[in-house]
């Protein structure tokens, strides 16, 4: 790999008041470089774009200083810090002009890794912690179109994910825009790219995230891709022309419940029909509604508010067989068979609330968003979670994850204090009263 | 309680090595350098592999002197590649080694779908048998027509109008798309632009390495998994959106004193 900055020495970039060290390369992409660097005594990382690229993207410059001055939507971004000019000791450099720039953001933590692990299946992942990682995707962009702004190149490649807790990492932020305005040149990356800006009939923007965003969320969840189906079988060479039929000029949801031409081939697309069983209409639905009547009307597509909702609903609703110990997520009031081996689910206990019904199944999690229905939906700091005893995992409590002390009340009727970090056993439980509200105790 | 193992739906991608191990190969190291290139590149294309999980990357190698034979002749997974040294001697079969691999593009053997193949000719000099007729034999295959064609000249004795020949059309000279160049009769438009649709020339073994790199890993990654996309591009043009060359590879149209620092 040849790279453009040099490193192991101070470098003082215009925007910065202090020097900063490069480490080493870290990739190259068709855009530029990113780097490893030191900078007033924190790890951060460096993106230099290659002169052709600045020159393809005039409105890059502008863009990022929006950003960098907008701050980051929430935690989920690797965000613009600090834009970098080049300075003069560069111009000598035929890699680098005097309009050369880069920025700098926060370094990718370690335990991140590429999207890809997941689908090309080297990982042993719950489908709760994929889920968790599609409802923190969900809320990031929501987050993000709130704000009034557009990512406009949503796709696996710039998404990274921690398989332990289902936290993720959106990179490559600089094509983001504010909403409507238009400047920059990205349309999308193929197979993400919402059919009407493969046909240049639109222009990226909120709505075509919509479109992106539901493609992730699908390749997530089920491992396959929601328009290959029979149509994709029918195409020999897979390159730029058959992609724009399949995904531009007729594209057709495979499970589009009007038009059944590009349904799954049982054997060579089997991913799909081994994962869709898995998940609740909740989630169909919104599928459903971005993929068949949202395909050519944008503004129908399901928005990031109800992705949020339904998969938050989702993982609320988790619990697993007592035969094959496989997750299911369908709605714990109504009877339901596994879905992998058929066997009728028992009645589970229910963490009941006005707003929801979070089964008791160990691992799944209290949010503040089950007591507050005005509070955004979040996963990232569970008050309490359902954890088996040290010695028997059989026997379930309800951990105190907050830090204050909470009450219990018993079947009883005795109150006992549940201090932070301690847990209560559930088969005592009537009702727990947080710091935030209570939650009934529903049983079967 | 893990997310259930699923069979992905994927599709092959055949990458191809066809490379000149004629006698004037022997000189200036330039063997040892290829195969060095070569070798050096399988890490980085086994990464690229394995974050392409919906491509199966399947490497072969043709070489040619004075007769083309398979060096790799099973369709090798990146992962079990292990690159035998090519060696020097003899004359340059490069039509044989075209028509080699046409064999090699038809349905059967080819599998009914594919990404399309990416096929690399490495050469320093001048064929010595019938390239062209070779070439309209190799072009009638659709796989063939289909594939991404990338040359490298070692050094400038090569014959930069073969190695167009195999490519096809520059798509910057100005000339008809999808004609043999040179059968028009027309003058190309004079660019001097490097670009992947036309030969790159290595003019040492670093430029050489970096160039194999390059077809290894983004052109595979092109080929499989396209990446972000500009308006304006020239998308539409060619079947598969060629990454843009790296910046830095010395450009044999520029001083070289130029690029040093």
């Amino acid at each position: 790999m040849n790279w453009i900055l040099p490193t192991g020495k101070p470098i003082n970039f215009g925007g910065l008041s202090q020097p900063i060290v490069i480490k080493h390369g870290l990739g190259s992409g068709t855009q530029g470089q990113v780097y490893e660097a030191h900078y007033c005594g924190e790890d951060v990382a460096l993106k230099w774009y290659f002169p052709s690229c600045i020159e393809r993207d005039p409105s890059l410059k502008q863009r990022l200083i929006e950003s960098i001055r907008a701050t980051s939507p929430n935690e989920s971004f690797l965000w613009p810090m600090a834009l970098l000019y080049s300075n003069d000791k560069f111009l000598s450099m035929p890699q680098n002009s005097s309009s050369s720039f880069g920025y700098m953001m926060p370094l990718r933590p370690n335990g991140f890794i590429g999207v890809y692990e997941h689908l090309g299946s080297n990982l042993d992942i719950s489908v709760q912690k994929i889920l968790c990682s599609c409802l923190n995707l969900s809320e990031a962009f929501h987050q993000l179109h709130l704000k009034g702004l557009c990512y406009k190149d949503i796709s696996i490649g710039n998404l990274f994910f921690n398989p332990t807790n289902g936290h993720i990492l959106i990179c490559d932020n600089d094509n983001v825009d504010i909403e409507g305005r238009d400047l920059g040149n990205v349309l999308g990356t193929p197979g993400f790219m919402a059919p009407e800006i493969i046909m240049r009939k639109a222009k990226p923007g909120s709505n075509s995230d919509l479109f992106s965003l539901a493609v992730l969320l699908f390749r997530l969840l089920t491992k396959h891709d929601p328009l290959k189906g029979l149509l994709e079988l029918k195409i020999k060479c897979m390159d730029e022309p058959a992609r724009r039929r399949l995904y531009g000029e007729d594209p057709v949801y495979i499970f589009n419940p009007e038009d059944d031409r590009n349904r799954p081939d049982p054997i060579e697309h089997s991913a799909i029909l081994s994962t869709w069983p898995i998940y609740p209409n909740i989630i169909k639905d919104l599928f459903n509604q971005t993929f068949s009547t949202g395909m050519n009307k944008p503004e129908l597509r399901a928005l990031t508010g109800q992705w949020n909702k339904s998969i938050a609903t989702t993982l609320n609703h988790r619990r697993t067989c007592t035969k094959c110990y496989q997750e299911n997520f369908q709605d714990p009031n109504f009877s339901y068979s596994c879905w992998a081996c058929g066997l009728k689910l028992e009645t589970p206990i229910i963490f009941k609330t006005p707003y929801a019904s979070v089964v008791a199944c160990e691992y799944n999690e209290l949010h503040i968003h089950h007591l507050d229905p005005t509070a955004c939906i979040s996963i990232k700091s569970p008050i309490a979670v359902v954890v088996g005893h040290p010695s028997d995992k059989s026997v379930l409590g309800i951990q105190n994850l907050s830090p204050y002390a909470w009450k219990v009340l018993s079947k009883k009727g005795d109150t006992i204090q549940l201090n932070p970090q301690k847990s209560c056993n559930l088969k005592i439980l009537q009702r727990l009263l947080t710091h935030a509200g209570p939650f009934e105790i529903l049983k079967n | 309680m893990s997310f259930p193992k699923v069979q992905l739906s994927s599709r092959p991608l055949h990458f191809i090595y066809i490379c000149d191990c004629s006698g004037s190969m022997a000189a200036q190291g330039k063997m040892q350098s290829l195969n060095q290139a070569i070798r050096q590149s399988i890490p980085g294309m086994a990464e690229v592999a394995h974050q392409n999980p919906e491509a199966k990357v399947l490497v072969r190698a043709v070489s040619f002197a004075d007769r083309a034979t398979w060096h790799i002749q099973i369709p090798t997974p990146i992962d079990n590649l292990i690159w035998t040294d090519l060696k020097a001697g003899g004359i340059t079969a490069m039509g044989e080694a075209l028509e080699l691999v046409a064999h090699q593009l038809r349905t059967p053997p080819m599998e009914e779908r594919a990404l399309p193949p990416v096929l690399v000719l490495i050469s320093d000099g001048q064929p010595t048998d019938d390239f062209n007729s070779s070439l309209k034999l190799f072009m009638r295959e659709p796989w063939a027509q289909k594939a991404v064609k990338l040359s490298i000249a070692m050094g400038h004795d090569a014959d930069i109008d073969v190695l167009q020949k195999f490519i096809g059309t520059d798509l910057d000279s100005g000339l008809p798309r999808n004609e043999i160049p040179g059968e028009s009769g027309q003058l190309p438009l004079k660019n001097i632009y490097k670009s992947p649709s036309k030969p790159l020339i290595a003019s040492n073994a670093t430029s050489l390495a970096q160039y194999i790199q390059w077809s290894s890993t983004a052109v595979i990654n092109a080929a499989s998994m396209p990446a972000t996309r500009q308006a304006g591009e020239s998308s539409g043009i060619s079947n598969v959106h060629l990454p843009d060359l790296p910046p830095t590879i010395t450009d044999p149209d520029i001083d070289v004193e130029t690029l040093v620092w």
